[in-house]
């Protein structure tokens, strides 16, 4: 497998305010990484910068080997972005706007129809795709949006919080139409997102991300396995304590010697993500 | 090559398609008010630079109502930028920046030269006779895109839709009326002479209107506006190089 992007010591200050700390990782041809944090972690802004919407303070991107900021115009041929809000153009209809992205990208003038056909059905908005997109639902503008950073067959797709703000049904329906994507289209995928299950569900490896550094980074199993499988949670009076064990024998050993109510669950990935956040909100 | 062009021409065109009828309708009112106010309101006794006041207006409500236009797209690029945050999608295009400046600027010569032919069809139907030269054209051409550049300009540095407001009531609309669109600036006082002479409407609306009615051109204001047109160009160039969605 190829590496597609390779990340070096990337930062970003807006002011004397760090955004992103230092970021290196890389991603192979055709995998699902998931880049998961708090608020204000700094994903977006990492993004940003790798897709050239923000000049990084410091650090190094490289798409295929090649240094992005000297070959953006080559670099950005490969890659698909989503961002967290819908950017159509609301004038126009669905089809213009699928249309003015093939413009932009220099697809052929004879692909042109076709790959828009293709997309719209795709997303399951055939029958719409003369209607203006101030007309569209959230969820249909989401689908347009992820259909239309496809058109030009990016071989990485960046998804900044794809499904923010959705309901539990589309969220779903999303769900499907990304890992389509991903499988279907063998298609390398960098999601952001806060949900936890969202970066479960469908990542190979996670990162995450806290105070703009990578704190840590693995499958999800993975991650789960380094804090112990399960999760002894004794309730005192004001707050639950969490203690982790790597058998259940052992978890089960300890809440016999708990004289308060107590129960034991298997680890799951938000543990682990709270662990390693913190638990008090900065935003 | 020129995708970025043609995609941002398209796509500004196609939303201007569905709001043609009500844009020219707006741009076509206030030039007609001006005319019925001061051309026939002031008669042919009232002579300003040694010509009927009307001849003298209509040259004048070319340069401000293609301004007006040209110009104009920065308040419509503030909105795909701030509101519509499409600015995103050309800046993650594989195309070039001076692509996304020369669309945008082309698209403000488009509605600038509209408006133009519009004030053309004021002329027949108040009987003002106008002599179109080659020096004419080139001498709007320019004019438009000097404005258009500013108006690119200005809609990449400002940070909100209010500073745009702002730059409109302290620049533009004293530019309008100052340089020379409606009176002959020669006879402003001394103070107002030195302002409307750093403000490039007074350049082309000297060269403009002695090209229509048979003066004579001063090629040093016809070079001074290409000077300004070029500047701006690239003041539109650069901050739209710098700008961070």
């Amino acid at each position: 497998m190829k590496e597609i992007l390779k990340v070096k010591g990337l930062v970003r200050k807006f002011g004397d305010k760090t955004a992103v700390a230092g970021v290196d990782f890389s991603i192979q041809e055709g995998e699902f990484v998931g880049l998961l944090g708090p608020n204000g972690a700094g994903k977006t802004t990492t993004i940003r910068m790798l897709t050239g919407l923000l000049k990084p303070t410091e650090g190094e991107v490289f798409y295929y080997g090649k240094d992005f900021s000297r070959h953006a115009k080559e670099a950005k041929g490969f890659i698909g972005v989503v961002h967290q809000y819908s950017n159509l153009d609301r004038d126009l209809t669905a089809y213009e706007n699928l249309y003015l992205h093939c413009i932009l990208h220099g697809i052929p003038k004879e692909e042109r129809n076709s790959r828009i056909e293709e997309s719209l059905e795709f997303a399951g908005l055939a029958e719409h795709r003369d209607r203006q997109v101030k007309t569209f639902s959230g969820g249909m503008k989401r689908r347009l949006v992820i259909v239309r950073a496809l058109l030009h067959e990016p071989k990485i797709l960046f998804l900044d919080e794809p499904t923010v703000g959705l309901d539990p049904q589309i969220r779903r329906s999303l769900w499907d139409l990304i890992v389509k994507v991903n499988q279907l289209k063998s298609m390398a995928i960098l999601l952001t997102t806060h949900y936890i299950e969202e970066a479960e569900r469908l990542c190979q490896r996670v990162m995450i991300i806290n105070r703009g550094k990578i704190i840590s980074s693995g499958s999800p199993e993975e991650l789960k396995k380094d804090l112990g499988r399960y999760v002894l949670e004794v309730f005192h009076e004001d707050h639950i304590e969490e203690r982790f064990y790597n058998t259940r024998e052992e978890a089960l050993e300890e809440l016999k010697k708990c004289t308060l109510s107590s129960r034991i669950r298997e680890v799951t990935l938000e543990d682990v993500f709270l662990k390693l956040t913190g638990r008090r909100i900065n935003v | 090559m020129f995708n970025g062009i043609k995609g941002v021409l398209y796509r500004e065109l196609n939303v201007y398609k569905k709001r043609a009828r009500k844009q020219i309708l707006a741009s076509s009112l206030s030039p007609l008010l001006f005319l019925i106010a001061f051309g026939w309101g002031f008669g042919d006794k009232v002579v300003a630079g040694g010509m009927p006041y009307i001849t003298f207006l209509i040259p004048g409500l070319i340069t401000m109502s293609s301004l007006n236009q040209s110009y104009g797209i920065a308040q419509e690029i503030n909105i795909t930028r701030f509101y519509f945050h499409l600015f995103d999608e050309y800046l993650i295009a594989p195309i070039t920046y001076m692509e996304i400046v020369l669309g945008e600027v082309l698209y403000g010569m488009f509605k600038g030269l509209l408006s133009t032919l519009l004030i053309f069809v004021y002329a027949v139907l108040f009987k003002v006779q106008l002599i179109l030269s080659p020096l004419f054209f080139a001498a709007i051409i320019i004019h438009t895109f000097l404005f258009a550049s500013l108006g690119t300009t200005m809609a990449m540095i400002v940070r909100d839709h209010g500073s745009q407001a702002t730059v409109n009531t302290f620049v533009i609309t004293p530019m309008i009326f100052l340089c020379g669109t409606f009176f002959p600036v020669d006879k402003l006082p001394y103070l107002f002479k030195l302002i409307v002479y750093v403000l490039p409407l007074t350049y082309s609306t000297k060269v403009i209107r002695a090209s229509l009615t048979g003066g004579d051109v001063n090629l040093l204001y016809f070079s001074l506006m290409i000077l300004f047109a070029g500047l701006f160009f690239c003041t539109a160039y650069f901050a739209v190089k710098r700008v961070e969605a």
